[in-house]
């Protein structure tokens, strides 16, 4: 029994270091600062997602629109730059509007619409996906570009912007820690607080595990519940800004591929010290764990449908961890 | 009369593991007539019709319908012999999608000898000769989604009619329908009742009761407690029969209070129910019963601040109290254990700890971060003072029993002083030691604070409160100081007599 | 959807041809029948629309058909295969003397396309294989585009390197472009694939990008890295300049966008030249190639646009900034020399 606690807490920990070790031995120069940093820059995009998508989880929700929140925020930030020539503050505040509209929509469509999330955050995916595409009729944005009318669109993303995917601070070594992995840092950080230490995080927490029993207790659950949505709108659209300053222009893209590595890391998550619940340090190692995957199996030129078969495997093995060795998947 | 019955029970038992729910049970049900089964939650009301449908098997004893065994396995079995159940879920019943006509001949789709294909024609003729039959004035092609809860009750068993049974169980129909939809439903049972259908008629509502009713049968603990059936009938003795009245050994000491804390004036808490008016002291604690029903929950929630009354004001403290929401209830400190702990109280995420913080979350924090020493101080100090059985704060709720996890929902709210403390069926489901820990800790308790309980166990009453309150109909129909209380008296009004004037 | 959505995002060029839209039709007297009056009516059936490469092709189809004084239909399945075929049949109830098939699906065409050469209207077809002798294909020559990039790559490098690979099988430009990847290796013996790698997952460059950090901190040593596709070409560029190697490394690729001719253009930019075909060209010699059929000549049975290379040097010696300079300063990008008879005009023609 006391081998068997241990193993639903430490076992996922145990496999992630086991795994560097293995990676450490089989790929050559796996094991180093750079290295690291890099996992974590890899991740730092689906990382903010995943931590913004264990909020709605942690109340019970579920949010399907935050890769096509990110791309639109991306879309949002080169429109602004090089359509509308503004500058770096007006597409970062452009883009957390849209973030927090989106959640309030959800919210809404959610809580007084009455809508199942996975059907409300499914159709706002969609519309996302389209409404990205109208100012531009489906073109990407970058600068020089021709708009529909016929002119050409001549601002650029600019400096200060683009240094939010492309500056690293010094640590120990120059020029090292690239700022989106500070930003996914910072941010895991303020969320593990607020969901584990403030009242607000509690009681989303008891909203999710029973919302009667929540209003009951004299909570705002249905404030609860859209503030979840607008927390993974926002991280969402914080994911989309540090894309658009890595990729340094607007690709149309559905961002399908951030959502479901997103939500692979957030579940892994559900694993980690046998929490067997949504929490954000699991999110973050989770997170990371597919990093250190997806890294070593590249190094080891492992071809891209094998990264996505070992994460599928990863994650089913974590869901086997939370829900049959836990005994706890009443939910 | 015990010749014609046609449908007999006889010394029914039946047991689930350990727990013998039916001791012995039998029943006599005569064509033409309507037998009210009246039992109080647990007596085995549900689990006799379940076995009488087809539902369970029996564990010993015989069935005899029409001077035949009856012994179905399956409910399809129990229908074509003759016995229709129609069950207290509506929806059950009727197949909302579909419209009237089909849901009517539903039961002709399948089973042998039905043709493979679907005549809509032929399905509209018969139909419409069952609804002709019943009196149903329905629009046939309406999809039943469209229809009201009465209506759709109303094809439910116009659905059940259709097999043209001998017996035809009701399990609580009008639970969910308002007295004129309900008026409409008895004008339908006492057609059959002509057509001679032998009715069992299973309800709480003493209203329905008097309006229905040619015979009581009352349960109480898997047996029968009583059979009234000679006329008038003895409506206190059934729902004595029903509550049983055991002797009282732990009588209180009642108290006086001279400090109002809560007044309620003209308090409407249903359409059509009489207002409500009470007061309620510092340091008293009173109890309001009456059956399942009969709007106690819907008062608790009301001064909780969970639903909004009809009309009425609410003085708390002297000052106007009008919660909009329940975190208002809380801040003016009126505080509600709610009844059936797994669905309204317990989180099952939060271990003991967490679930007795819940409602104070802002009072434990400061700058909104939680101080999780405090959490935990108060955790310890409520485990003792209720004298929860657990290892330690930090136990799953899961590994409680169940009246330490009613212990829990108490001393979750008793963690805070509270000017109004309500508990809605605080003994449900727990233990008589744990029931005796958490009255006794309520009484010790009481001082400065106004205790309301709501029980449907006149015995928890009795044992608990300094003051009675009787609910029926929606509203409060009798007041009674828990001392030499006229037990005839709370009776009659419990079970909806002459209406005596409210407090 | 996914996949086609990739494949739309594989795509995705840069827009040309807009500005070509401005041409006042030649005299109609120097044409052949049926030219040489107004009124010829031809259609597009299109099975693939958005993105900047369909935007592009159809502006050059405009153009042409402009130049040409033909009145064009375009009708727009939306990735509807059945639709498209159905498409057909209202072309031809249209009465219209020429179809151009716009991608598709062989399966659903091929039947649409025979019902309109027995009606007697002439057609061809771009990037879908109809497998009709009567039915000219157009095609973009992704082997040749492959080609330029990598002799490009021999004659700045030299014969023997390590190189980096993007690729994913089964997209069938790419299959074309790897066919030709594959022969130069076995030419050139020295030149050493150390890494293959590549993924569709979009964002495709943000993905592509991680898995060349991930090669790149495995093989140090890579000197010139092949992606035969922008969005690989982008995300190999991203991470080479994280990882500060974009001295040390070429990037070769295929495809043209204005925003990659940014990329190119960046001081010590990594990325050192690309092949690409000019869209709005290949919809130009669509409509050349119908116009052909109608006048009586044979335009021959695979009309092949041939692909232009475009060097980091080109960019910056010409000062090109995007893709309406690229047309106008290195001339073989705008036009293609291809079913060009005498009569025929040049939209381009100022």
């Amino acid at each position: 029994m006391m081998l068997r606690d241990h193993a639903i807490r430490y076992g996922f920990i145990v496999l992630l270091f086991g795994l560097i070790a293995y990676f450490a031995v089989a790929a050559d120069g796996f094991v180093s600062p750079q290295s690291a940093v890099f996992i974590f820059q890899s991740v730092a995009i689906t990382g903010v997602l995943a931590l913004g998508v264990t909020a709605t989880l942690v109340v019970g929700g579920f949010d399907l629109s935050i890769g096509s929140v990110a791309t639109s925020a991306m879309m949002a930030a080169s429109y602004v730059m090089v359509v509308l020539e503004q500058n770096a503050v007006v597409a970062v505040v452009a883009c957390l509007l849209i973030g927090v509209l989106v959640g309030l929509i959800n919210g809404w469509l959610i809580v007084y619409m009455r809508v199942p999330d996975l059907l409300a955050t499914l159709g706002m995916m969609f519309l996302l996906v389209g409404l990205q595409r109208i100012p531009t009729e489906g073109r990407s944005i970058a600068t020089g570009m021709t708009m529909p009318d016929g002119s050409v669109a001549n601002g650029k993303f600019s400096d200060a912007f683009l240094a939010l995917g492309r500056h690293r601070f010094d640590f120990f070594i120059p020029n090292l820690i690239p700022v989106s992995v500070v930003v996914l840092l910072v941010l895991a950080v303020l969320i593990w607080f607020f969901l584990e230490y403030t009242r607000f995080g509690r009681m989303m927490y008891a909203v999710g595990s029973n919302e009667r029993a929540a209003e009951l207790a004299g909570a705002p659950v249905k404030a609860y519940k859209i503030w979840a949505y607008v927390i993974s709108g926002v991280f969402a659209s914080i994911g989309g800004i540090l894309l658009a300053a890595r990729l340094g222009r607007g690709d149309i893209a559905s961002g399908n591929n951030l959502l479901l590595d997103a939500v692979a890391a957030a579940l892994i998550g559900y694993a980690v010290l046998g929490a067997a619940k949504p929490n954000a340090f699991g999110t973050a190692v989770g997170a990371v764990f597919v990093g250190v995957l997806l890294q070593g199996l590249t190094m080891m030129n492992a071809p891209y449908y094998t990264q996505d078969f070992v994460k599928g495997v990863v994650l089913v093995v974590a869901l086997v961890f939370t829900f049959a060795l836990s005994g706890r998947g009443k939910r | 009369m015990g010749a014609d019955a046609v449908f007999r029970v006889d010394g029914l038992r039946k047991s689930f593991g350990q727990n013998e729910v039916l001791g012995g049970i039998s029943v006599e049900l005569h064509a033409g007539e309507v037998t009210v089964l009246m039992g109080a939650n647990g007596a085995g009301k549900s689990t006799l019709v379940k076995i009488i449908s087809g539902v369970y098997s029996r564990g010993s004893g015989s069935m005899q319908l029409a001077g035949k065994v009856f012994d179905p396995q399956t409910p399809a079995e129990a229908i074509r012999a003759g016995v229709v159940t129609v069950h207290q879920n509506i929806n059950d019943g009727v197949v909302a999608d579909l419209d009237v006509a089909t849901n009517l001949t539903l039961d002709r789709l399948s089973g042998k000898g039905v043709p493979t294909f679907f005549n809509p024609a032929r399905v509209r003729r018969e139909a419409k000769a069952v609804a002709d039959r019943m009196g149903l004035a329905i629009d046939l092609k309406a999809r039943v989604s469209d229809l009201s809860l009465a209506d759709r009750q109303m094809v439910a068993i116009a659905r059940a009619m259709a097999h043209r049974p001998k017996v035809l169980i009701l399990d609580e129909p009008t639970s969910s329908l308002s007295s004129a939809e309900a008026d409409r439903l008895f004008a339908l049972i006492d057609r059959l009742r002509e057509q001679g259908v032998a009715i069992l008629y299973i309800s709480h509502r003493m209203s329905d009761i008097r309006r229905l009713a040619d015979r009581i049968i009352s349960m109480r603990d898997g047996v029968v407690s009583g059979v009234f059936d000679r006329k008038p009938l003895d409506y206190e003795g059934a729902v004595n029969a029903m509550l049983g009245r055991k002797i009282h050994l732990d009588r209180v000491v009642a108290r006086n209070s001279a400090h109002p804390v809560l007044t309620v004036e003209g308090l409407r808490i249903a359409p059509g129910a009489r207002p409500i008016s009470l007061t309620l002291g510092a340091g008293e604690v009173v109890a309001v019963t009456g059956l399942v029903g009969v709007g106690k929950t819907a008062l608790a929630e009301t001064l909780f601040g969970v639903r909004r009354p009809l009309s009425g004001a609410m003085t708390l403290n002297g000052k106007p109290y009008a919660p909009g929401s329940t975190g208002e209830a809380i801040a003016a400190g009126v505080f509600l254990v709610a009844k059936d702990r797994g669905e309204n109280g317990i989180v099952g995420g939060f271990n003991i700890e967490r679930n007795i913080s819940l409602p104070f979350h802002r009072r434990m924090s400061r700058f909104s971060v939680l101080k999780r020493r405090i959490e935990r101080a108060t955790a310890r100090r409520q485990i003792d003072e209720l004298g929860i059985v657990c290892r330690s704060e930090k136990d799953e709720m899961s590994a409680l029993s169940g009246g330490n996890q009613q212990k829990v929902m108490v001393a979750r709210w008793m963690a805070q002083e509270a000017r109004l403390f309500i508990l809605d069926e605080p003994f449900q489901g727990v233990d008589i030691s744990a029931r005796r820990d958490i009255a006794a800790k309520l009484r010790a308790s009481a001082d400065g604070r106004a205790t309301l309980l709501f029980v449907t166990e006149l015995d928890e009453a009795l044992e608990t409160a300094d003051r009675i309150l009787v609910m029926s109909e929606q509203t409060i129909v009798g007041e009674h100081r828990n001392a030499d209380i006229d037990l005839e008296r709370l009776l009659a009004e419990v079970a909806g007599g002459p209406l005596h004037s409210a407090a | 959807m996914t996949i086609t959505r990739r494949f739309l995002g594989k795509l995705a060029l840069g827009l040309a041809g807009a500005t070509m839209l401005m041409q006042a039709p030649a005299l109609a007297a120097d044409k052949p029948a049926p030219f040489d009056k107004p009124g010829v009516k031809i259609a597009l059936v299109r099975y693939l629309s958005t993105g900047d490469f369909f935007q592009a092709y159809l502006s050059g189809v405009e153009a042409q058909s402009k130049a040409l004084g033909v009145d064009l239909r375009v009708l727009d399945s939306r990735q509807d295969a059945a639709l498209q075929a159905d498409m057909v049949d209202q072309a031809i109830a249209l009465g219209v003397q020429g179809i151009i098939i716009q991608h598709g699906l062989t399966e659903s065409m091929k039947d649409a396309a025979q019902r309109a050469v027995d009606a007697g209207i002439k057609v061809v077809a771009f990037d879908v294989n109809v497998e009709n002798p009567k039915i000219p294909q157009i095609e973009q020559s992704d082997r040749d585009l492959a080609r330029l990039a990598l002799e490009q790559a021999v004659k700045d490098n030299g014969e023997s390197w390590k190189a980096g690979y993007v690729y994913v099988a089964g997209i069938a430009p790419l299959d074309r472009r790897n066919e030709t990847w594959v022969d130069v290796k076995k030419k050139f013996s020295g030149i050493n694939e150390v890494a293959m790698f590549g993924t569709l997952d979009n964002p495709i460059a943000n993905s592509v990008a991680n898995q060349a950090r991930s090669v790149l901190s495995a093989h140090p040593d890579i000197k010139v890295m092949f992606a035969p596709y922008d969005e690989f070409a982008k995300g190999v560029k991203i991470a080479v300049d994280e990882a500060g190697m974009n001295k040390d490394i070429k990037i070769y690729s295929a495809d043209i966008s204005t925003s990659d001719i940014a990329a190119m253009r960046e001081p010590d930019s990594a990325w050192a030249a690309t092949a690409a075909t000019n869209p709005a060209v290949v919809g130009q010699v669509s409509v050349r190639a119908l116009a052909q059929l109608l006048a009586g000549e044979d335009p021959g049975h695979n009309v092949i646009v041939p692909p232009t290379l475009i060097t980091q040097k080109d960019l910056v010696d010409k000062d090109i900034k995007n893709m309406e300079d690229l047309s106008a300063k290195l001339p073989q990008f705008a036009h293609a020399d291809v079913a060009m008879p005498a009569w025929m005009p040049n939209p381009n023609a100022k």
